[in-house]
């Protein structure tokens, strides 16, 4: 029973990182219809300047992690801007977007392959990672429950954008359809420059939590296939869907790796993935939207 | 820079050539393979440094029955071919009786047909995969040989650490199943451990490059009650475990390792680090090695900072007069059978003793280090029988 609450803890502990990354995916594809692979770029953009800043200021994680945002939310625009705005422009087949995307993913990877080396980074121990023991029935590290508290915070200040915002509605409304919300006066294109922002900003969260805790590395942003595994069986689009879909990820791994086999726990990850594929192909939260001619 | 290393390389191998002519006869010359330039060019020098060093304290002793040594090294710039070409020279040219190095397992492996078929005993000093000294069908490869000991039999040393300087009975492996060393290090744990005593209560697997949380398996390792976690992999893995470990609240168990360590562990794991143990070769504090470094640092004015390849290319210079001497002739045959029958011989940093079905060291010393104050201490020697 210890055990149990022990993995379900350590489950929703990962599940919660993961759900950070998740809803960017998500957000980006409910309005661009296309999965964009960069976003575990801009997860390592934060995540190195989070390092670098707190090397610089020394070691003030408040202001590391503010310019860490900031500068993954201003990237993920610019990779807007520079790679999938063209295209967006000249063509509606969303295929060239994700095209685009895995080619940003790669470039974002190799240019901190060629400036910063290979390498890992171990950031300094800035998060508190002591054990708390819970109700004396398991133990976790203060670390956990700050990152589950972090997610909780974002992911609430996001719902509040979209549904008390009136760009919260705009998005709402271009992620229904992108061209009649244009017609209605939206500024599309602004529109879409601040859902990369937020993006961004949610990535670069998670890739502050994910860099203290598994060390920073030009491929770090592969973690985030677990995320877009996690979104597409939530349903992809949907910002609920993202979050539940992460946190059922996270308990299926680690209660896989824990009572079964350490080694099974990606074959259960993309089983489920071809699972929900076959029987649900929208997800658990998926809108179902029959393709209009 | 490196055209005027080459040239200053080609010059020293001239004059030594001339000398060699000059009193063929009252030398023993022996090849030297190392790493003089490319990836590997840090450990390559401080080799031949440590070898010539060994080689000169030698000579001035009266050389080995009554000869002088005389070393040619070649450079194989990190390349199998350019290894296999300095083999034929130091064999075709220079009619070497012996061969020390290389540093590394892929260069020996290529050099082995040759070493076979010149009849020529070579050295390896820090080569430590199977198949250096016995190819894939499992047949000999007669003349060669190695200073250091094989991966495999780590995991004995792990074990024999564990039962019998700790006196932990109950232990967890937790290990890359992706990884022929980890897997290497765990099988034969596993097996001494149970013949010492022990008890493996949780045997746990995990992904390098892929896996970074490893909650879920300490979670099962925590509930086993092990006493003691034993890590038979690379480094930055290690520190992760180590740190997770120590998350949930593990902080009893002990971590015992092999030769993975590495100092970077430190900036991941901190104070996760303090108070385990890694198996390794030898160790710079080691007081038998001493000397060496004195020496080392008085003749090169610099530290000897790749101490492993140092002590080892040191000591398998050391381990070759002796059987030399054990020959009482300067043939390659008779030294390749001295070799093989060497027996508890003191060198340095090891008592040496020669599996002749296998040419691995047998029941080789290896040296425990402790991770305290920041930083890995001599904690003590360790031999498994």
């Amino acid at each position: 029973m210890e055990t149990l609450l022990q993995q379900v803890i350590n489950g929703l502990s990962l599940g919660s990182v993961y759900a950070l990354i998740a809803v960017g995916y998500s957000l980006v594809y409910s309005i661009l219809l296309f999965s964009n692979f960069a976003h575990g770029g801009f997860l390592v953009i934060g995540g190195y300047i989070c390092y670098y800043t707190l090397a610089a200021v020394g070691n003030n994680i408040w202001i590391a992690s503010l310019l860490a945002l900031l500068g993954a939310g201003v990237s993920a625009v610019l990779v807007e801007r520079v790679a999938y705005k063209p295209i967006r422009e000249r063509t509606n087949v969303t295929l060239y977007l994700l095209i685009a995307s895995m080619g940003m993913s790669i470039v974002i990877e190799n240019i901190f392959v060629v400036t910063v080396g290979g390498r890992f980074r171990a950031l300094p121990p800035v998060i508190p990672t002591n054990p708390v023991n819970v109700f004396g029935l398991a133990t976790t590290s203060a670390f956990d429950i700050l990152s589950l508290m972090m997610a909780i915070f974002f992911l609430s200040g996001l719902q509040l954008f979209l549904s008390k915002t009136k760009w919260g509605l705009a998005i709402r409304a271009a992620s229904y359809d992108l061209r009649t919300a244009g017609l209605m006066g939206v500024n599309v294109n602004q529109l879409i420059s601040i859902v990369f922002f937020v993006a961004g900003l949610l990535a670069a969260v998670g890739g502050i939590f994910l860099s203290v805790r598994y060390t920073l590395y030009p491929q770090l942003g592969l973690i985030t296939i677990k995320a877009f595994v996690a979104a597409v069986i939530g349903g992809l689009g949907s910002l609920p869907g993202a979050v539940v879909g992460s946190l059922i990820l996270g308990l299926a791994e680690m209660l896989t790796a824990g009572f079964i086999s350490s080694q099974m726990r990606d074959i259960v990850v993309f089983g489920m993935l071809v699972l929900t594929l076959l029987w649900r192909p929208t997800g658990l939260f998926g809108k179902h939207v029959a393709e209009k001619v | 820079m490196r055209k005027i290393f080459v040239l200053a390389l080609l010059a020293v191998f001239a004059v030594t050539g001339f000398a060699a002519g000059a009193m063929a006869d009252d030398v023993i010359k022996v090849g030297y393979l190392a790493a003089l330039t490319g990836d590997w060019a840090a450990y390559g020098q401080t080799e031949l440094n440590a070898a010539k060093l060994a080689v000169a304290e030698i000579n001035a002793k009266g050389g080995v029955l009554g000869k002088q040594i005389q070393l040619f090294p070649y450079d194989f710039r990190t390349r199998p071919e350019d290894a296999v070409n300095a083999f034929r020279r130091m064999a075709e040219n220079d009619k070497v009786v012996a061969v020390v190095g290389a540093n590394g397992s892929g260069i020996n492996i290529a050099t082995a047909p040759l070493a076979n078929r010149y009849k020529i005993p070579q050295i390896g000093t820090v080569s430590t995969n199977l198949l250096v000294t016995v190819n894939d069908q499992g047949e000999l490869n007669p003349y060669m040989f190695r200073t250091c000991f094989t991966d495999p039999y780590q995991g004995q040393l792990i074990a024999a650490f564990t039962a019998k300087e700790l006196k932990k009975n109950t232990a967890a492996v937790l290990y890359d199943v992706g990884s022929d060393y980890a897997q290497g290090l765990r099988e034969f744990f596993m097996k001494y451990y149970e013949d010492y005593g022990g008890k493996v209560v949780a045997d746990q697997g995990f992904r390098a490059g892929t896996d970074v949380d490893f909650r879920a398996q300490l979670t099962t390792i925590r509930d086993s009650k092990a006493e003691v976690l034993v890590l038979p992999n690379m480094g930055k893995e290690m520190a992760l475990i180590m740190k997770q470990a120590r998350e949930l609240g593990m902080n009893d168990i002990i971590f015992v390792g092999g030769d993975g360590y590495g100092e970077f562990m430190w900036e991941i794991a901190g104070d996760a680090m303090e108070n385990s143990y890694w198996i390794n070769h030898v160790a710079p504090e080691d007081p038998a090695m001493a000397d060496f470094f004195a020496n080392y640092k008085k003749t090169y004015n610099d530290e000897c900072k790749e101490f492993v390849n140092g002590i080892l290319a040191y000591d398998s210079i050391y381990w070759l007069a002796n059987a030399i001497e054990r020959a009482g002739k300067v043939d390659s045959t008779a030294i390749k059978d001295a070799l093989e029958n060497t027996v508890n011989v003191q060198l340095h940093h090891a008592v040496m003793s020669i599996d002749p079905a296998t040419h691995n060291p047998m029941n080789k010393t290896g040296v425990v280090l402790v991770a305290k104050d920041g930083r890995a201490q001599f904690f003590t020697r360790i031999q498994p029988e």
